[in-house]
């Protein structure tokens, strides 16, 4: 790797080193230890996300059913959990999500349909099953969900919540699985070039189903986080997540063509975007700006990207 | 390389640091997170929350949520992170942000749900209409007109949200007491023109000489009158609606719709700061704060419209 591309490496990671130096000297208040747990909270969920986004970005590949995913699996915990305690319940949550990634990557990889049109087709058809199985009420039983769950999504060890350990965890896990296993390096090729891959003995198809499980299971893990945070199942939880969780991976750095892409660099694009909304917030700038702010912000990241791939 | 940009990037956020920390001031701010920013009852309670806390001497810092659940526990989060001395919620819904006011509680910052509540001990202190009385005075205004009798129709809300049900329950409260008033129909539904107009059509065929359809939001309402106008029922069935939106009130003028019920959001806004001021300043305030409602039919529907 040459110097210009390490440095360019870095854009998403001095990109959020600025806009924590500008936010911190304009308020004392990003600082504080509250403050930074915060944004470590507020991260945590869409970090999840992200990081199945990048799984199926990285194959060259496309999820917007992710938010409705997330709040399939959030539902289906609930009940479950109301019935069968809180193991059955998270495992049948996540399972669900990966269901619904299952689905998603046999129609894409195997019936070769597009993935903008499945996801869509996905994302508004799980919304229906959710509102079907839930009918359209939060699920919470009628004393709320078992408290240790609600507690988990409250609690911290050593400091930090819990649900900020989940990511931190996954990000551990799957970086080796992505960035230095074989299957790794062929979830690469195949996004890189379908046609090569294919051609160097790499079973495209069952790679890029495989992302798309990857990225229902995580989008299920997020749910049943969601789920705990919200003290319920929420049948209308993740309306725009798979736009947030886009945007945080371009942020970071991947390429919507594929085969480029790093986990934790989605991570970080995630937390620029955190940040952005909670410098936005401590500044006390109005909501309508917020909302330019955001957009614009997203463009300038996809712009960029653009720029660096073009030297 | 890198690493010295690096390096010479958090010599820089430190400095920022101390320069930030030297301007610390006092904080007499507010805190505000409203389930919408841009629906116009939201809008309005807004407006009435700056112009309240301007006469109080509070700065007001608001942060959206778009009913997005997350996003407003979120942003309560950053008004505490940002230091509000209390906060006006209107929360998404009744279980879900209750993250919001635990961490509220954890950091002793008062929280006042303002319009819609929460089941969350930590919520200070509710600020509500009181529903099932609005049901009880539009159930005496519609029996009233009716002379004690005549087949009723009810346009409830959407099925399960506890405020359109406490509606209901206070209207059917008081028909019972008129023997000669029935109540013939009775069906929930989402709060659009639509399906009010669907339902009252529907109702209408079953029941000709309906002579009252109740309607739990103006929405619903202006679609109810339109089926009445359609099937030459105007001024033989009452309309009733509820929360005193323009249409609604143009509507009353042009004595389509018999009554509404204002809701003046402004109001709103402006009780929860007098509420949250009175209790930061150390008073004592009930767990339940009504607003109060106005009834707006003929006869004062003139000092109520718009001015243009």
């Amino acid at each position: 790797m040459n110097y210009r591309s390490s440095l360019a490496g870095q854009i998403p990671l001095l990109t959020l080193l600025l806009l924590c130096a500008a936010t911190a000297f304009l308020t004392e208040r990003f600082l504080s230890p509250l403050n930074l747990t915060n944004i470590l909270v507020q991260s945590s969920i869409m970090a999840v996300i992200a990081m199945g986004m990048t799984f199926v970005i990285v194959g060259g590949g496309f999820d917007l059913s992710v938010g409705s995913t997330a709040a399939l699996a959030g539902c289906v915990a609930s009940m479950v959990m109301l019935d069968a305690g809180i193991a059955a319940g998270v495992i049948a949550g996540v399972f669900a999500g990966a269901l619904v990634g299952v689905a998603n990557g046999l129609i894409i990889a195997f019936l070769s349909v597009n993935p903008f049109i499945t996801t869509l087709g996905t994302m508004v058809l799980v919304r229906g099953i959710v509102f079907l199985i839930t009918g359209g009420a939060p699920v919470s039983g009628e004393t709320g969900l078992p408290g240790a769950f609600v507690a988990f999504g409250s609690g911290r060890l050593f400091g930090v919540h819990y649900l900020v350990w989940i990511p931190a965890l996954l990000l551990v896990l799957l970086s080796f699985m992505l960035h230095a296993t074989p299957y790794g390096r062929r979830v690469y090729a195949t996004g890189g070039g379908r046609e090569a891959a294919y051609l160097s003995g790499v079973r495209v198809r069952r790679v890029i189903a495989s992302t798309y499980v990857w990225c229902g299971a995580l989008a299920g893990v997020a749910g049943v986080m969601l789920a705990a945070r919200l003290q319920s199942g929420q049948p209308t939880a993740g309306e725009f997540y798979e736009l947030t969780a886009i945007a945080a991976v371009v942020l970071g750095g991947a390429s919507l063509q594929g085969g480029e892409g790093t986990l934790y660099k989605s991570v970080i694009g995630v937390l620029i975007m955190i940040v952005l909304g909670n410098a936005l917030n401590l500044l006390n700038v109005d909501s309508y700006w917020q909302r330019v702010a955001v957009g614009a912000v997203i463009i300038a990241a996809a712009a960029a990207e653009r720029l660096r791939s073009r030297y | 390389m890198p690493r010295l940009r690096l390096a010479a990037l958090f010599t820089i956020v430190a400095s920022f640091m101390l320069a930030a920390a030297a301007s610390a001031q006092q904080n007499t701010t507010i805190g505000v997170s409203l389930a919408q920013d841009d629906n116009p009852f939201y809008i309005a309670m807004l407006r009435g929350i700056r112009a309240r806390a301007q006469e109080l001497g509070w700065e007001v810092a608001t942060v959206s949520a778009n009913e997005d659940k997350l996003k407003q526990i979120n942003g309560v989060q950053d008004l505490i992170a940002r230091g509000v001395k209390g906060i006006l919620i209107s929360p998404i819904d009744a279980v879900g942000v209750n993250a919001a006011y635990d961490a509220a509680a954890a950091a002793k910052i008062p929280i006042v749900s303002v319009a819609r509540g929460s089941t969350s001990p930590n919520q200070t202190i509710h600020v509500a209409m009181d529903e099932k009385q609005i049901g009880r005075d539009i159930a005496e205004w519609t029996a009233g007109k009716l002379g004690g009798k005549g087949k009723v129709a009810l346009l409830m809300g959407p099925s399960g949200a506890p405020t359109f049900k406490n509606l209901g329950d206070g209207y059917a409260e008081v028909m019972a007491k008129y023997p000669g008033i029935s109540i013939v129909f009775r069906a929930d539904g989402p709060l659009t023109r639509e399906r009010g107009i669907k339902q009252a059509e529907d109702a209408l065929v079953a029941n000709p000489d309906l002579a009252a359809i109740y309607t739990a939001n103006d929405d619903v309402a202006l679609g109810a009158m339109q089926a009445v106008n359609a099937a030459n029922r105007k001024g033989k069935t009452l309309v009733t609606g509820m929360n005193g939106v323009p249409p609604a009130l143009r509507a009353v003028k042009e004595e389509n719709l018999a009554m509404t019920v204002e809701l003046n959001p402004v109001e709103w806004g402006r009780l929860g700061v007098d509420v949250l001021n009175t209790f930061l300043h150390g008073s004592k305030v009930e767990p339940h704060v009504f607003i109060k409602h106005v009834i707006i039919d003929a006869t004062n529907i003139d000092a109520k419209l718009p001015k243009t």
